[in-house]
């Protein structure tokens, strides 16, 4: 499938309220394609190519600010959510101040269901972050392509370094909220996960999750062999439970009335 | 990649933790000259990502004009665009920055209020060139602060966080993005990055001021006490704090409000059937294994790009040694070989270990190399055009023809591997 489409799917179907805050694939490849056809003089082209690394740099101005904006609501949040645990243990849990099973079990569930959510947000935005780099990779060398120029190298580099990219905060948290769901989460649950795992499971609606789910596949999708395969292409995807995730169906949202 | 500070992974990260410390004196000063700056958007810059590398890249036309359409849609107004620093740029004004670091550690609201005073009129004519390029924070709060200095001065030397030069990694700090582009969208704050740390400090100057709801802005600043930090930051921070804080009182937590009522009841008749837990189980590991696979990729695409960075390097080592034999054809031809065959071993050595470290990697993800070897005529071509385009703009001389078979059998050897 090609990138554009792509692209244009994963906004789509992963967060749509998002879409402003992407890669405006089409808009810079479109760019390319007049640069590449203006035949001419070496400072018109030199100057396209300003103009070019403008929109870029607008780009990623873009992506920068939007990333850390979300960042920092995911700090706030993920300490929210500590402090909300600590609460209900305190409060409901065995040694607490008012100590209730049916309240802590609820309370739990609930915080649970936040804490999962909070999860699939930040991993959504590792995969915005992700989408991008890869959009730009890919219009770079697009650009390198039509005007026999190099500027796809140097300038990836300096991508490499932006905020958005550097996506390590984010992936902390999201890995100190896995350590969290294993305290949170009760034993019992992981045999009858074995059991449900072999039924096909229908995951309903919108929702953190069904976005991760396409997430997922989108990228298989995308890193499937393609025919510009090169030094700089990553490899097919090769996901362990690939099954189990097909087999999530993804529903087409219901109409509301 | 793991630093305690993980905003901190980029090279600017010294030159501009001393950047805060002096955008906060002129703020006051330029905010006039900030308002006209942001009039002017031609002014010749240089495209800072390849102004190293790029050759006879022009400065900037005034591109509002000549790109009506395209750009409409990437909503940008024309008023405020900081196009990039320029590398040069930002070295030219670090320089300032020294000078106005170096008497008095730079704690806001302390005895360097005098000394900032003073400094301004001096700064001023110096800030005017990087006004134009920097976007201040207009903080008309400032002249209080400084006022409240005394009041507040045994509560600052209560707080425990201790300033603010930068190389105390636990002592949280702000810091602006380690990139040079300020954010187009709000034009009057450059980028902060938050980082848990930071965070913590603000919980605690909020607790200290009586909670989210009595805590002002101006009182958070002064008892956090860290460089760099404005009170707009501050400001924005608090108002996110208390609509997390609020939010999961009202509604669900999350404050996209992804899921709307309908919804619920959906998910929630779909959970009950297989049970909530086990479904948010499930959730969970989709989840991690999306994020693990894009740690996955990032990784690769890093490696990758380091890989294409040898490679250019071992290039222009080439094309160095090529126009030295061309300068003195004489004297040079006997050494001029041996370089050039170390040249040619040595990339076949490194690019193996690093081939075989990609590979494993690659394999980790269920990859047969046969896969990327047949792939890989593709690949050469794409290099050797590059090499073209190099090429075409160096100088010619009799040896190249030597030296281009040489080349290319080289890179062939490798991708071949």
């Amino acid at each position: 499938m090609k990138f554009g489409k792509w692209l244009k799917q994963q906004i789509e179907e992963t967060l749509p309220a998002w879409r402003d805050k992407f890669l405006s694939y089409k808009q810079l490849k479109k760019l390319v394609r007049l640069i590449s056809l203006a035949e001419s003089p070496e400072f018109g082209k030199v100057d396209a190519e300003a103009e070019f690394v403008y929109l870029l740099n607008n780009e990623i101005d873009k992506f920068n600010a939007f990333f850390m904006e979300q960042e920092e609501d995911f700090i706030i949040r993920h300490k929210e959510l500590q402090q909300g645990i600590k609460r209900v243990i305190d409060t409901w849990g065995p040694n607490g101040t008012k100590p209730s099973e049916a309240e802590y079990i609820d309370e739990m569930a609930k915080v649970r269901k936040e804490i999962v959510d909070f999860h699939g947000e930040m991993v959504l935005l590792v995969n915005y972050s992700n989408v991008n780099y890869t959009g730009l990779g890919k219009i770079l060398k697009k650009y390198d392509k039509r005007t026999g120029r190099l500027l796809r190298l140097p300038f990836i580099q300096k991508v490499l370094q932006q905020p958005f990219f550097v996506t390590d905060l984010v992936s902390k948290l999201v890995k100190e909220c896995e350590n969290t769901i294993d305290e949170v989460f009760p034993v019992e649950v992981k045999e009858e996960i074995v059991k449900v795992q072999r039924e096909a499971i229908t995951v309903v609606g919108k929702g953190v999750f069904r976005n991760t789910v396409t997430a997922l596949l989108s990228m298989q999708e995308i890193r499937r062999g393609s025919s510009t395969y090169g030094h700089f292409s990553l490899p097919p995807l090769d996901l362990p439970d690939s099954d189990l995730i097909h087999s999530f169906q993804l529903n087409s949202p219901i109409p509301t009335v | 990649m793991s630093s305690p500070l993980p905003a901190l992974t980029s090279p600017f990260k010294d030159k501009y933790t001393t950047l805060p410390s002096s955008s906060s004196s002129p703020s006051i000063a330029t905010s006039d000259m900030h308002v006209s700056a942001l009039t002017h958007v031609q002014r010749p810059q240089n495209p800072t990502f390849i102004s190293q590398s790029s050759r006879g890249v022009a400065s900037l036309p005034p591109v509002n004009s000549s790109f009506p359409q395209s750009t409409a849609s990437l909503n940008h107004t024309p008023g405020n665009e900081d196009a990039s620093w320029s590398l040069d740029q930002l070295q030219k004004f670090l320089d300032l920055p020294e000078n106005a670091a170096a008497p008095a550690p730079n704690q806001l609201a302390e005895s360097g209020t005098d000394v900032m005073a003073s400094e301004d009129h001096d700064k001023k004519t110096d800030w005017h060139e990087w006004a134009d390029d920097f976007i201040n924070v207009p903080d008309p709060d400032w002249s209080r602060v400084l006022d409240d200095t005394n009041v507040l001065d045994s509560k600052l030397k209560v707080s425990k966080q201790q300033p603010q030069f930068h190389q105390n990694q636990p002592a949280p700090h702000g810091e602006f993005s380690s990139n040079a582009y300020p954010s187009s969208t709000t034009p009057t704050k450059p980028r902060m990055r938050w980082t848990p740390e930071l965070h913590e400090a603000f919980l605690e100057a909020v607790n200290l001021l009586g909670g989210s709801e009595r805590a002002t802005p101006k009182g958070i600043l002064k008892l956090m006490n860290v460089e760099g930090l404005t009170i707009y930051h501050v400001k924005s921070h608090l108002q996110k704090y208390r609509t997390a804080r609020y939010m999961p009182e009202s509604s669900e937590g999350t404050s996209e409000k992804k899921v709307t009522s309908i919804e619920k009841m959906k998910s929630i008749d779909l959970k009950t059937s297989i049970g909530i837990t086990e479904a948010l189980r499930m959730q969970m590991e989709v989840q991690k294994q999306l994020h693990e696979q894009l740690e996955i990729q990032r990784n690769l695409q890093l490696r990758i790009e380091e890989q294409g960075r040898y490679l250019q390097m071992m290039f222009e080592k080439q094309k160095k040694v090529e126009n030295e034999k061309s300068g003195a054809p004489s004297s040079a031809l006997d050494e001029a070989p041996s370089p050039l065959s170390g040249l040619n071993h040595l990339p076949c050595n490194n690019d193996k270990s690093d081939s075989e470290a990609l590979h494993q990697d690659k394999s980790r993800i269920g990859i047969d190399s046969g896969n990327a070897g047949s792939k890989n005529e593709k690949g050469t071509a794409d290099v050797s055009m590059k090499q073209k385009a190099l090429e075409t703009e160096s100088t010619h001389h009799v040896e190249k023809n030597d030296d281009e078979s040489g080349f290319p059998v080289l890179k062939r050897a490798r991708t071949e591997k």
